[in-house]
């Protein structure tokens, strides 16, 4: 949970990637993600990581960019040894475990750069639901709020003799039972105050609300937008149509 | 002056439940006064509260009676979204009314909600972040901010709706003594800046009463006291009803026995203690 946390959870930063209009960070990091999918050897694979790596070091996050990398090595190894017991192929299983380290990492470029009001706005340009958006917001918004009350919960249950970490793994997964049902009842609790502070402030007075923030794409968000359609293409192009190099 | 708030023979059993929660409760507060509102827990206080800002009837269902009228609006036959901006609800947790990811934004909240336009907006959310006191704090997400911040934020959020009727539902209780202290009299400020009314629900009433025009006192549901805070406190009724009445009244209240100071209003203890000739003048 932790690593997820670290890896994907938005910091604030001043870097001119983070000042990129949020629609734009989305494309560079679907191109990204489509990239991964292309690449057909293992150093194409690390051109896109070392490529990713540069972004990241644009935007002021390669340090939490590399421990995210760290924390999926252990799932990449998984990944590589299936592959080599099930196909006994060293630069395919090679190759999957590298693309899924670029994908994790390309993945938490857009999650680390962007605030949730962005992924708002972000949501509200595919036309989702009101609803749907507000709920969103209101998860991702809470997510501090919840952590903190289950450490608070695990302190209480620890205080009262639970023992979290003893016995086998299914052990393990009943001890977590004290600890889910009160923070399912405080969600509860809390959803129904929620509910009545937002019919205290009209929520879904009108069909349209206005927003109090515009954004709006920058000459720089356009350039931006371009430069990384025409380098995808050729990085497209090449990979899929320029044979690999064979490796001696 | 005309009444911002009419309450008359109000009574209302919650759906599926037997208990009366209020009953017969009749209370009208003039424009700008300062209400405390206190009682023991279960009184139906919050109840009250909800049927003042339209959460009753509008949200939950039960048996209702009676009438409450808000700034001339019926609240039963008013839509929410209209009583929103006639009311304004700080509820206990601030935590749970604060919704979106940086201050500015959820100060907006309602505004966005009730669709007006983009400048005014801008205009009304300046206006209430000044009101507070908390320019520093505008980008700041939910997550950095102490307690007494995050009270002062939801509470610019109901300001920013311009209000003409503010309920506080125990303000303080999760805040240490100093903010308490700061939020009361920010109350008096923001009666004075905005022309609003409040209804403050409160224990902690040696802090509340500075600011406070008037004192209401419930017990099951009805009201069993109603007066200035010091016909309320000097009273012999209020300990009966489980009223923490402050330890300066209470000396006041004996050094008056013997005459040494008047009953007319609430002295603080370094008032008390300068009326008796033994503090520093």
């Amino acid at each position: 949970m932790m690593w997820l946390s670290g890896g994907f959870v938005f910091r604030r930063g001043e870097s001119a990637y983070h000042q990129l209009d949020p629609r734009v960070k989305l494309l560079i990091s679907i191109l990204m993600f489509a990239t991964t999918l292309l690449a057909k050897a293992v150093y194409e694979m690390g051109l896109v990581i070392a490529f990713m790596l540069a972004v990241a070091t644009v935007a002021t996050v390669l340090r939490r960019v590399a421990r995210t990398m760290l924390l999926t090595a252990t799932f990449s190894a998984f990944i590589f040894i299936v592959n080599i017991l099930v196909t006994k192929n060293l630069e395919t299983s090679s190759l999957y475990a590298t693309r899924f380290v670029a994908i994790v990492v390309s993945t938490s470029l857009f999650f680390i750069t962007t605030s949730p009001d962005e992924l708002e706005q972000v949501m509200k340009t595919f036309r989702l639901p009101r609803d749907v958006v507000f709920a969103f917001v209101t998860a991702v918004r809470f997510i501090p709020v919840m952590m903190l009350d289950t450490v608070q919960i695990m302190d209480a249950q620890k205080s009262r003799g639970l023992e979290l970490d003893k016995g086998n793994v299914f052990r393990r997964v009943r001890n977590m039972i004290p600890i889910l049902i009160p923070l399912v009842v405080n969600s509860v609790i809390r959803s129904g105050e929620l509910a009545e502070a937002m019919e205290s402030r009209a929520y879904g007075a009108v069909p349209k609300p206005t927003s109090l923030v515009e954004y709006r794409a920058s000459t720089r968000d356009r350039l931006v937008v371009l430069a990384s359609i025409a380098f995808f293409v050729v990085v497209a192009y090449s990979f899929y149509f320029v044979p690999p190099l064979q490796l001696p | 002056m005309a009444n911002v708030l009419e309450i008359e023979k109000l009574n209302f059993t919650y759906v599926d439940t037997w208990k009366k929660v209020v009953s017969d409760f009749d209370l009208a507060v003039p424009e700008e006064e300062v209400v405390v509102l206190a009682g023991p827990s279960g009184c139906g206080k919050s109840t009250l509260l909800r049927a003042v800002n339209g959460l009753i009837p509008h949200m939950y269902g039960g048996q209702y009676s009676g009438s409450v009228t808000v700034a001339g609006k019926s609240v039963k036959d008013t839509p929410m979204r209209d009583l929103a901006q006639t009311v304004g609800f700080l509820f206990q947790n601030p935590e749970n009314q604060i919704f979106m990811f940086s201050v500015e934004r959820d100060i907006a909240f309602g505004l966005e909600n009730l669709g007006v336009p983009r400048p005014e907006m801008r205009k009304r959310v300046d206006e209430a972040i000044s009101l507070l006191g908390i320019e520093h704090l505008a980008q700041r997400a939910p997550h950095e901010l102490s307690d007494g911040q995050k009270q002062r934020v939801a509470l610019a959020g109901v300001l920013a709706m311009r209000p003409r009727l503010v309920i506080l539902d125990e303000p303080t209780s999760l805040l240490d003594p100093r903010t308490a202290a700061e939020l009361v009299e920010l109350v008096g400020r923001l009666r004075k800046e905005t022309g609003a009314t409040f209804v403050i629900v409160e224990h902690r009433l040696d802090l509340v009463t500075r600011v406070a025009d008037r004192m209401v006192v419930m017990d099951r549901g009805a009201k069993v006291l109603d007066g200035t805070p010091s016909q309320v406190l000097f009273g012999d009724e209020a300990e009966l009803y489980g009223i923490a009445v402050p330890a300066a009244t209470r000396l006041q209240k004996l050094l008056a026995k013997d005459g040494a100071v008047g009953t007319d209003r609430l002295m603080g203890p370094e008032e008390l203690a300068a009326e008796t000739g033994r503090g520093k003048k």
